[in-house]
Order: structure tokens, then C-alpha cells, then sequence
């Protein structure tokens, strides 16, 4: 894996909810310890601003996006609950500040992904067009 | 559900699968697609950010931070990309993501309003702080 990445990264959280469970006292302190690590990582440079996404919303799939469901969202593990982009250059980096999410103590997930320089599928589409000049030279 | 939200939409395409059955001429005109789409979306002010995903990464996992490859190229659910919409209903963000020139070869749109707060902060405010009072 190309470990240098000029383009960034963004963090996916992954969540089924896992604040549920959390009392008053707990939910506070948890925010207060997350507030803290994004001033910080914001101060540094590090983060750009991220969003959380409400728990409901729709999928649109099929030819001319004829089929529109709902959710569901808050169940599941794979739900994605927010995102934050993170302007580091190296993948260790990015993992280093995945692990530092003070919320992980309580559950979930961070995927962690490197954004593009440009879609992957332009990047394929010109290889193969390459070849196929190859082949015909 | 709630159809009004100010703070826009996120649109998630999942698949990453999709690509592999087509040809490279297919391949070259949903790319072309995609990126005059997403320019129009653009000019309109409708699309205020978008960026394609490496297909590769990682994830960081629970208390003990267990760090594992993923996600898996080949899955349904894999997100590829995303595009921020700044449109006020959940309707008109429908009705864009049903343009997505990738529908036809499979992938799914995900549409999901973005909250005004972290859904954490919202819960904290809804219980009765003062119930003894």
C-alpha cells in the first residue's frame, strides 16, 4: 500500500448506536474528552471539519434510481455516523489518530481511508486504453 | 420523516465491484459521466464538495484500537465516494442521487441529511437535567 498521500484522509465512523448505553454522567465526560481532541488535533492542523450525519435517510439503487428505500441505519455496524477529514500525509498517521478517538473505549469503528488524487476509475479507464494502444501499435 | 434540513446531504456511493465487468469504453464514458455530473451539481451550487476514495484503507476497531485491513475491495457495501450536497430537501437530494450515471451498473446511493450536531450532544440535551428540581 502506497503509504504517502498528498490528497489526506477521511475517517468513516462506523456505529450501531453504542452511546445508548451510556448514562448522563458518562455521555458528558465522553464529550468533553472529544470536544478536547478536536480542538487539539484542530489547533495542530490536523483536522479539517467534519460532520455528523443524522440516523435515518434512503438508498437509491437500480437503473434511473427507480428503487428508493429507507434506512435502516441505527442498527447496524456498517451505519455510518459521521465523518472527519484529516489533513496528514502518511496512512501511519492517520491510523495514530484513529486510535486516539476517545469514543473507541465505548465501541465501534474508524475506517480509515485515503482520499484520491482522482477517481480510481479514470485512473483504470486510461490504463486500459493504454494497453489496448499497445496492443494495436 | 423529516423533510426541511439546513445543513445539507451527504450522498455515500457504495460498490466497488461494479467497475471490473465493464469494458474499457463503458468504463471511460461512466467516468466522463460521473465527473461532467458532478461538475453540473457544481456549477448549480448544488454540490459543495465530493472526493473519490482510495480503494484501500483501514480499520480501527473498538477498546483495544485493533487495527485491521479493510474495507474489502470486492464489497457491496464498500463506500467509493462521496459528494456534500448544499440542497434543502431530502426530496431534491433523492431525485440527485437518482442521476448517478453508476446506477445502472449497480452501485447504490446512499442519502443521509447531516445533523446540525453531533447525535451524542442532541441526546445529552434531551434528557431532564434538572428531574430532582
Amino acid at each position: 500500500m502506497n503509504t504517502q498521500d498528498q490528497n489526506g484522509y477521511m475517517l468513516l465512523y462506523r456505529s450501531d448506536e453504542w452511546y445508548n448505553g451510556l448514562s448522563h454522567q458518562e455521555l458528558q465526560t465522553l464529550m468533553n474528552e472529544n470536544n478536547a481532541w478536536i480542538q487539539r488535533l484542530t489547533a495542530q492542523g490536523k483536522v479539517k471539519p467534519g460532520r455528523a450525519l443524522e440516523r435515518r435517510g434512503a438508498f437509491v439503487s437500480g437503473k434511473n434510481g427507480r428503487f428508493v428505500t429507507d434506512g435502516p441505519f441505527a442498527e447496524s455496524k456498517e451505519a455510518i455516523g459521521g465523518y472527519l477529514l484529516l489533513d496528514v500525509r502518511t496512512l501511519d498517521e492517520a491510523i495514530a489518530i484513529a486510535k486516539s478517538i476517545p469514543s473507541l473505549a465505548y465501541g465501534g469503528s474508524i475506517e480509515v481511508r485515503p482520499i484520491a488524487e482522482e477517481c480510481p476509475l479514470d485512473v483504470r479507464a486510461r490504463e486500459l486504453a493504454r494497453e489496448e494502444q499497445l496492443a494495436t501499435v | 420523516m423529516n423533510t426541511q434540513n439546513q445543513n445539507g446531504y451527504m450522498l455515500l456511493f457504495r460498490g466497488n465491484d461494479w467497475i471490473k465487468g465493464l469494458s474499457p469504453e463503458e468504463k471511460q464514458k461512466v467516468t466522463d459521466q460521473w465527473m461532467a455530473w458532478f461538475r453540473r451539481l457544481t456549477d448549480e451550487g448544488k454540490a459543495v464538495a465530493g472526493n473519490p476514495l482510495e480503494r484501500e484503507g483501514k480499520i480501527v476497531s473498538g477498546k483495544n484500537r485493533v487495527v485491521s485491513d479493510g474495507p474489502f475491495a470486492e464489497s457491496k457495501e464498500a463506500i467509493g465516494g462521496y459528494f456534500l450536497l448544499d440542497v434543502a430537501s431530502m426530496d431534491e437530494a433523492v431525485a440527485i442521487a437518482q442521476q448517478c450515471p453508476g446506477l445502472p451498473y449497480g452501485v447504490r446511493v446512499e442519502v443521509r441529511p447531516v445533523a446540525a450536531e453531533c447525535p451524542v450532544a442532541s441526546e445529552l440535551k434531551g434528557e431532564p437535567e434538572f428531574a430532582a428540581v
